[in-house]
């Protein structure tokens, strides 16, 4: 079987233009990438952080209404060994008219409008393998579920099914340049009927504002720590968001209430996880972007968590991006960072992407972190520089 | 993001600054003439393909393809586009309501596939950004007002074996790319043969050379155009092919939920 995918994914970089738009024929579409990526710890003991490759394959199979879409990566990873070998990212099936989209399998599901922040956007959850320091898309955990959307000219309806539910994916192995540490996470809930998450989405699109309206019966995907052991609850979040174009800016707006969301408990005690340490979390977060022209961008936008319950009831999370494209747009200059507000933290990506040719970019960048407590403290000693090359087909 | 909102652009150039055959007796002035221009019949659907090239001085270069529908709706204008080549960019969409209501902003949104997600962009997007990497503005593209230039019949003269009328835009607002252009306008079929752009110093800085009409379906319909920056000479052409009137598109193609199922 495995020889049979990797097969699979190999036909797939064979470059190959779609196939005729005939609704009744068969459409293939195939598209990928290979890329190369290698970092350097800034700092002693200057040691290697990542050097990996990959290929990924992406494919699409359809015919009338109904198709099947696959993506999966082919890697060997040099310093996380078990990282290597075919990971299958997406495999579903789906089926599309003018209205009704129909999504069942392996999928991401994203929410909400902030630009890499979680507030709504808490179906997929992300694999911190290599804490922030890969691609986005790369970061995104698919789900095993169903999604059934109807839309209309300016609205749609979504609604979400998840069995097979997942769960972050922490460093824990020491040799990680990213660990956390071996810290001791409990069994990730069965996938069981009575443990299947479940949601919905209402969307509106308007000429002066899009907003949305949605719910979600979920888990905490990321492992609370309570008497010492990494847990998995139960929690509901009702959420809300929205963007504004104005002029040459766009205003959004993101906000969700966790009910019932798992605490951590800072003093293991013989107290009941279960009962004793939840409480409601409210989550807001406000952005601006700016299209300045002359291929200028910025995006700055402030996420505030308010927990009903504990000694640390108020955190705040900002982000600020600043891009601009130069030399006919293939430079690409480009500074992201977290800020961690309420402990004083950065992490800071800078990065010129050039392009050598219409399929091949490189890379330059460098990981600045810097912390003295809070979440960024961890890796205050693993700035460091990186390459990555890509081949796009 | 930038460089596909231009892409969209570039795609209502190839279709709506060709206009019907007509013969004009009457004297017309400049505004009439780019007026004329501007309210060309091209169909209440359109679909069209196209590549643009982009070219260094030392001759190295670039590619994209794109492919795209656009929907009348009253005076309004919807269009659906889609990156198809290089592959880094492949499937991505863009979606955007034109509304002919000055002060209106446009709805635009921008799908990027490696993110699964949609994003509200801003309506009014710098008119002097060259998107792309191309050396097309927005304001190259034909969206642009009549009003928002005054503009002023200079001549009529033969150019590459059509007659044409010859008309000088100046902007209202001073604050435009450029400070001037002159355009040579095709009387048999109402598109521009060519068009030289002046900066802020009164220099040619662009021209644009219209070289290839034909009819399609009876719609006059630009085949190939390349816009040339004299100064860097760096240029970008642009070959238009498959151009399709009056295909049956639903109205249900051009929402989000159709922009993020993609091709």
């Amino acid at each position: 079987m495995k020889t049979l995918t990797i097969i699979a994914l190999l036909w797939c970089m064979i470059p190959r233009p779609a196939s005729a738009q005939d609704e009744d024929s068969l459409r293939i579409g195939v598209k990928g990438f290979v890329d190369t990526y290698h970092a350097v710890r800034t700092e002693k003991p200057n040691d290697w952080m990542a050097s990996r490759t990959r290929v990924r394959g992406e494919l699409t199979l359809e015919k009338g209404h109904t198709g099947a879409y696959v993506s999966a990566n082919l890697v060997h990873n040099a310093i996380l060994k078990d990282r290597s070998g075919f990971q299958l990212r997406e495999a579903y099936a789906y089926y599309s008219d003018n209205h009704w989209d129909v999504r069942a399998g392996r999928q991401i599901i994203t929410w909400g409008v902030a630009d890499a922040l979680r507030l709504t956007d808490i179906i997929s959850p992300m694999d911190y393998t290599e804490f922030l320091a890969q691609d986005y898309d790369d970061i995104r955990i698919p789900v095993g579920g169903l999604r059934l959307r109807y839309s209309r000219e300016k609205w749609s309806a979504e609604v979400v099914a998840i069995p097979v539910s997942s769960f972050f994916e922490l460093p824990t192995d020491d040799k990680n340049p990213w660990s956390v540490g071996p810290l001791p996470i409990g069994d990730e809930p069965s996938h069981r009927l009575y443990n299947m998450e479940y949601g919905g989405r209402f969307s509106f699109f308007l000429s002066g504002i899009d907003f949305s309206l949605s719910a979600l019966h979920t888990w905490n995907k990321q492992p609370v720590f309570c008497n010492g052991v990494g847990e998995y609850r139960r929690m509901t979040m009702l959420g809300a968001d929205c963007s504004i174009p104005l002029g040459q800016f766009v205003v959004r707006g993101e906000f969700a209430e966790y009910f019932n969301e798992l605490q951590p408990n800072e003093k293991p005690s013989t107290v009941n996880c279960q009962l004793s340490t939840r409480a409601a979390a409210t989550n807001a977060l406000l952005g601006v972007d700016w299209y300045a022209g002359n291929d200028w961008s910025l995006s700055a936008q402030y996420a505030h968590k308010y927990v009903a319950s504990g000694e640390h009831r108020n955190t705040g999370l900002a982000t600020l991006r600043i891009s601009k494209d130069l030399l006919h747009n293939t430079l690409a200059l480009q500074s992201f960072a977290y800020v961690d507000v309420t402990n004083g933290g950065v992490y800071n990506r800078l990065s010129a992407d050039y392009a050598l040719n219409d399929q091949l970019h490189a890379t330059l960048g460098y990981d600045f972190f810097h912390a003295d407590r809070g979440t960024f403290t961890i890796y205050d000693k693993n700035s460091e520089v990186f390459v990555k090359l890509k081949y796009s087909f | 993001m930038k460089k596909i909102l231009l892409i969209a652009a570039l795609f209502q150039l190839s279709t709506v600054n060709c206009q019907l055959s007509t013969c004009f007796a009457q004297k017309l002035t400049g505004r009439e003439i780019i007026q004329k221009v501007k309210d060309r019949p091209d169909g209440d659907t359109r679909y069209g393909e196209m590549e643009l090239t982009l070219r260094k001085k030392n001759g190295s270069t670039r590619q994209r393809k794109v492919t795209s529908w656009a929907m009348d709706e009253g005076k309004d204008t919807k269009k659906m586009m889609f990156f198809t080549y290089p592959g880094d960019v492949k499937g991505t969409g863009f979606l955007t309501w034109d509304y002919d209501q000055i002060g209106k902003e446009d709805a635009k949104w921008l799908y990027l596939p490696a993110m699964k997600k949609t994003r509200r962009i801003s309506g009014s997007s710098s008119k002097t950004d060259y998107f792309m990497g191309t050396d097309f503005t927005y304001d190259d593209m034909g969206t642009r007002h009549v009003d928002e230039d005054t503009h002023k019949l200079l001549r009529e003269e033969m150019k590459d074996g059509h007659k044409c009328w010859v008309v000088e835009s100046v902007p209202v607002d001073k604050h435009e790319i450029y400070s001037r252009k002159v355009t040579w306008i095709r009387q048999d079929c109402l598109i521009a043969a060519y068009v030289e752009y002046y900066d802020k110093l009164n220099k040619l800085h662009r021209v644009l050379t219209i070289s290839d009409v034909k009819k399609v379906q009876g719609f006059w319909t630009i085949q190939k155009m390349e816009m040339k920056n004299v100064q860097t000479e760096h240029s970008t052409v642009i070959v238009v092919k498959n151009s399709q009137y009056d295909v049956k598109v639903d109205k249900s193609l051009f929402t989000v939920a159709k922009l993020e199922k993609g091709l």
